[in-house]
């Protein structure tokens, strides 16, 4: 019964992790596994930063936080980054994210709960045949 | 990477040169002047820079008819490129950029209006030429830096993605407060 829950929080994850690519236009990826006590139940996806999507700059940010009983996130702290155009995205993403709410008769751990964001580019191949031709009619 | 050519950042590079040379053209005289010494030249640029790009061109012109020297001729030249980029006349602008180029090679906005025809153009190498030329004159030109990312689109076109890493153990929470 319980691993039939955690698959469907997982799938519920998936989805609202989906819906938020969508709307950044970035594409991603989320690795769970069992070693954490919380399941997530919204993942936000942060925005990847324009500057930093510009300059072609690309980052990690770790974010450890606390998950209350109701799942949500408080005491959102940077744990290490490397760039920090991506903490404020990464620590906006976690403040929207939220789990699933602690089971009746279980206790909080008092654990701190960690996420890293990955942000990666990509190179493309785009080809773009008739824009140019486009802009030099008058 | 839904755009290559960023119209608004081109717009901004357009306004950043223009901002610059009408400022150019105020500042260049020690003499005590009440009002620019050359109001056409002014006045267009305040067009050009208010979007009327047709009026900002007819007041350019004239300006450059009556420009009285190098610097005048060269302001007004600079803002004509810009001018003809904004109305996408790219031939025209580059001719006028070429002539600035070809009295002054230390001008960096229009290496960087050049630049920036190039980049619309697809004459990338030539747009990168240009940019090393303005950014080794004015390293921290934001104008420059316009375009130096609108030719990275155009070069290395990236796609953002974002990997959200839950498999960390959690850590123990040693947090005094």
């Amino acid at each position: 019964m319980k691993t039939r829950f955690r698959a469907a929080v997982v799938l519920i994850c998936w989805l609202f992790a989906a819906a938020g690519a969508a709307e950044d236009d970035s594409d991603v990826t989320h690795l769970t596994d069992d070693t954490g006590n919380r399941m997530p139940l919204r993942t936000v996806v942060p925005v990847y930063p324009e500057r930093a999507l510009a300059d072609r700059i690309e980052g990690e940010v770790q974010v450890c936080f606390n998950v209350d009983r109701e799942g949500r996130t408080s005491r959102i702290a940077v744990r290490r980054s490397s760039n920090r155009l991506f903490e404020k995205p990464a620590m906006l993403a976690i403040r929207g994210s939220t789990y699933a709410p602690l089971p009746q008769g279980e206790e909080l751990s008092g654990i701190k709960t960690c996420r890293t964001f990955r942000f990666l580019l990509d190179p493309v191949a785009i080809e773009v045949p008739d824009e140019l031709s486009a802009d030099v009619e008058p | 990477m839904k755009m290559i050519f960023d119209h608004g950042a081109y717009r901004a590079c357009i306004v950043g040169c223009l901002c610059l040379s009408a400022a150019g053209v105020l500042a260049q005289s020690n003499t005590t002047i009440l009002g620019p010494s050359n109001p056409n030249l002014k006045y267009g640029a305040d067009a050009l820079l208010s979007g009327d790009t047709d009026e900002g061109i007819r007041l350019t012109l004239m300006g450059l008819e009556f420009a009285r020297g190098a610097r005048e001729r060269q302001t007004a030249k600079s803002n004509l490129c810009a001018g003809y980029v904004m109305l996408r006349e790219y031939d025209t602008a580059l001719a006028y950029c070429d002539e600035v180029l070809g009295e002054n090679d230390g001008y960096w906005r229009a290496y960087s209006n050049r630049a920036l025809i190039y980049v619309k153009l697809g004459r990338l190498e030539d747009a990168e030429r240009d940019l090393q030329k303005g950014e080794a004159i004015s390293p921290s030109s934001r104008t420059l830096k316009a375009v130096r990312r609108m030719l990275l689109d155009a070069t290395n076109p990236v796609s953002p993605t974002i990997i959200i890493d839950d498999r960390r153990s959690p850590a123990r929470d040693t947090d005094e407060d």
